[in-house]
């Protein structure tokens, strides 16, 4: 009877010794996740929302638990989440453009650069088919300010304007970024940019992009198409163009008649 | 004269076969969603407030009480497109059946104004939609016939109408002093070029005028007041004009050429679809105006004044809209309806002026045109409804809005605990989501992430917020408890437009609801 006896104790033993290990092995665990990047992983998830995704990945991803912590000593009460009420709002603006872009519906994929390649447009100097615009300067264009708030941006008048940047000398050109104005979605009209020697752009004219498809602005039937301006911006493939001047059109956009800038940003080297 | 009686009844019911079925085909727009959400507050708690800045006057949302009432609706939950748009469209029909009280016009000339009026795409579009411009239309012509008819009885009756029309023009939009000062210009207009004739023989006295004012401060107050429960009311809806003012001038928001509404109304193009026109009220209109201007004196003085007051009126309402840089398309109905009305006498001055032998072909064109207007009006309603090539759809939302609201309503339903939903937009952009999602008790409306954002199983929200959302759903919580979260949609969602809304679903939530349905 007695080592049966022993035996029972020691079983007990090593009963509670492992209990124990787990409970501290979880608390360890608590404690030590807000260090890990695993939730990074259903962050990536939620930003690429496919289906075949969301069927696929709760299995691979090490997923939070889905049941609350619950202490022993602490009673559980429903969280009281206090729900507002909408607000009213005005008549939002219209879109109606043909030729228009879906949007991705997801973040625009990389855009793949030769190494070395940098924004040869900031703090460069730009001109205007609107020299006293009506809301901010042309310097604003070229200032990395992105953002769509007051004092941000700069507002030309009604019809065709354009923004001419002086790159400071030839550069090979791989891609333009163009933020007009994304405060709310619009669409503007004939979107044209051009790369050139001279400032009047006349000289080795090159248009990387042009979406006036009926040529109302007079520089070419375009084939591109129109966007929807987003916090993105639009980026334009250059193809390696090269040139001094970078000259962009518009003409009025789905809100109102004006053309605004928030920011250019142009990509390239400089010419060996 | 019998077959005008019947050509009346038939543009009467053409009016409303076009306007009637199947109100609640397209979806709710932004502007009618708010007014929808205003209106369930009037019903269920009986209180209106008048707010200075937007949203307009009170009678839209006083008037559709009655088809509430009828329908025994008695909460927000219960109420449907069909009793909201039933408003407008009974104003729409009323702008028919007030031509009756000016038959004396020429009887002719007002059954083909009422065709006009019945068929045209913009009248019948904009009749059933729940916003305050077919009152306003419907007010002022109603405040031009009663006026006509005090004019030439000088009977104190069609004085205290006026003034009505006059009190609910002003209770309804604040933009009916633009229509009351081209009232008043083109009555100077008449007087001045009736100067040698020898003036206007109007039977009006002191006392049907006083009459007139008062009935229309009277009504105004009424409303403005709330049924004398909000005085404030009254303050504010004079001080609004200080806001519609400088808005008129912006250029900031639905800024448009000074051609906007003429392309509109002639030509629109799509990059699908048909052609779009009302080139023939635009053409027969200026006939009209053109022959009310020629008309020479006859036996009928009353009658002719009116043309030329209605030429002159019709003129300069389109003068105006199309000076003001604000511009959404259903402003055009205040030009519009006037413009179809002397289009009427323009079609008759044509027929008049054809060679006896050409009346027949004349008769013919005319008859297919309006045909062509019908055709249009049909397809604007029930086929491009909510597509962007119809002149009339102005940032409208899509089918998507409905698909969002069924997927959001299904998880709730077979939710055991139900589910409370999220909604994060900026500039507070998620309209008419409001609307259609009102039946579910537990939903928040969010301009952005606050700090104190707390997640739940069902979050609706901008791309533009994700970058901000995504650490308050997996970096805020404490360890235990973050979600996992999944997309709610099986590809990209609009509200409208080039307005994407993205949903996500808590994999827990998801699963309980696939179970449950599955169940």
């Amino acid at each position: 009877m007695r080592p049966l006896h022993s035996g029972i104790l020691w079983v007990l033993i090593v009963c509670v010794s492992l209990l124990t290990s787990c409970q501290k092995s979880e608390q360890q665990q608590a404690q030590q996740k807000p260090e890990q990047p695993q939730p990074a992983t259903p962050a990536k998830e939620m930003a690429q929302p496919t289906p075949e995704q969301a069927a696929a990945q709760p299995e691979k991803a090490a997923p939070p638990a889905t049941e609350p912590a619950k202490p022993s000593d602490e009673q559980l009460i429903p969280l009281d989440i206090q729900l507002p009420k909408p607000m009213f709002v005005g008549t939002p603006s219209n879109i109606a453009v043909p030729n228009l872009e879906k949007p991705l519906g997801r973040p625009r994929p990389p855009f793949l650069v030769p190494a070395g390649t940098k924004n040869i447009a900031f703090k460069k100097p730009v001109t205007g088919s609107d020299e006293q615009p009506i809301i901010g300067e042309l310097l604003m264009v070229t200032d990395g300010d992105k953002e769509a708030a007051e004092g941000s941006f700069v507002e030309l008048g009604p019809l065709l304007q354009y923004v001419t940047i002086d790159l400071k000398g030839r550069h090979t050109i791989y891609c333009i970024a163009v933020w007009h104005y994304h405060k709310q979605p619009s669409v503007y009209h004939d979107v044209i940019v051009q790369v050139a020697d001279d400032k009047d752009c006349i000289a080795n004219v090159q248009t990387v992009f042009n979406n006036d498809i009926d040529n109302t602005s007079g520089r070419g039937v375009g084939r591109n198409m129109s966007y929807v301006e987003t916090s993105e911006g639009k980026l334009i493939d250059a193809k390696g163009v090269q040139g001094r001047y970078v000259r962009l059109y518009s003409r009025g956009n789905t809100t109102n008649d004006l053309n605004h800038y928030i920011e250019v940003e142009v990509y390239g080297k400089a010419v060996q | 004269m019998k077959w005008e009686r019947w050509l009346f009844v038939g543009a009467l019911m053409a009016g409303a076969l076009l306007r009637l079925p199947q109100l609640d085909l397209r979806p709710m727009h932004t502007d009618e969603a708010v007014h929808a959400i205003k209106f369930g507050t009037l019903l269920e708690t009986g209180t209106y407030r008048y707010d200075k800045h937007e949203y307009h006057g009170p009678t839209l949302n006083y008037l559709t009480l009655l088809p509430a009432w009828l329908a025994s609706e008695r909460s927000l939950t219960q109420v449907t497109e069909t009793t909201l748009r039933i408003v407008p469209v009974v104003f729409g029909l009323c702008l028919i059946l007030l031509f009756l009280l000016v038959a004396d016009l020429g009887l002719q000339s007002i059954v083909c104004a009422a065709v006009l009026t019945a068929c045209s795409p913009a009248l019948v579009f904009y009749s059933r939609y729940y916003i305050q411009e077919m009152l306003l239309v419907c007010f002022a012509f109603g405040l031009i016939v009663m006026g006509y008819r005090l004019a030439t009885s000088g009977r104190i009756l069609w004085s205290m109408l006026a003034g009505v029309c006059a009190g609910l023009m002003c209770a309804t939009k604040e933009t009916w002093l633009i229509s009351c000062g081209m009232m008043g210009m083109a009555f100077l207009g008449v007087l001045f070029l009736r100067r040698r004739e020898g003036g206007l023989k109007v039977a009006v006295s002191v006392r049907n005028l006083s009459t007139a004012i008062l009935c229309a401060i009277v009504v105004s107050v009424l409303f403005y007041s709330s049924f004398f429960t909000h005085w404030q009311g009254v303050l504010d809806a004079v001080l609004s004009y200080e806001t519609y003012f400088t808005r008129a001038g912006e250029n900031t928001r639905h800024g448009h050429p000074w051609y906007y509404f003429l392309q509109i109304l002639t030509f629109t193009k799509g990059d699908h679809g048909p052609v779009w026109t009302e080139a023939m009220i635009v053409l027969f209109g200026f006939v009209g105006i053109w022959s009310a201007f020629k008309e020479q004196a006859g036996p009928q003085e009353h009658g002719r004044d009116l043309r030329l007051f209605l030429g002159l009126y019709a003129l300069l309402m389109l003068l105006v809209v199309s000076v003001i840089p604000y511009k959404t398309p259903w402003l055009v109905l205040g030009a519009l309806q006037p413009l179809a009305l002397v289009a009427g006498f323009g079609v008759t001055a044509f027929l008049t002026w054809l060679p006896r032998h050409l009346r027949r072909a004349g008769i013919i064109a005319v008859t297919l045109m309006a045909g062509h207007l019908a055709w249009q009006a049909y397809r604007a309603n029930f086929s491009y409804y909510d597509d962007p090539v119809n002149p009339y759809v102005y940032s409208h939302p899509t089918d998507d809005v409905r698909l969002v609201a069924v997927a959001v309503k299904e998880i709730a339903q077979n939710s055991p605990e139900g589910a409370t939903v999220q909604v994060i937009c900026p500039g507070d952009d998620y309209w008419p989501l409001p609307w259609y999602l009102r039946t579910l008790p537990n939903v928040g409306w969010w301009n952005g992430v606050g700090e104190d954002f707390v997640p739940t199983g069902v979050i609706l929200v901008s791309p533009e917020v994700e970058p901000v959302l995504l650490p308050g759903l997996y970096e805020k919580p404490s360890p235990g408890q973050r979600h996992l979260y999944v997309p709610l949609f099986s590809r990209p969602m609009f509200l409208r437009p080039g307005k994407e809304i993205r949903g996500y679903i808590t994999l827990e939530l998801r699963d309980k609801s696939q179970k449950e349905r599955t169940e």
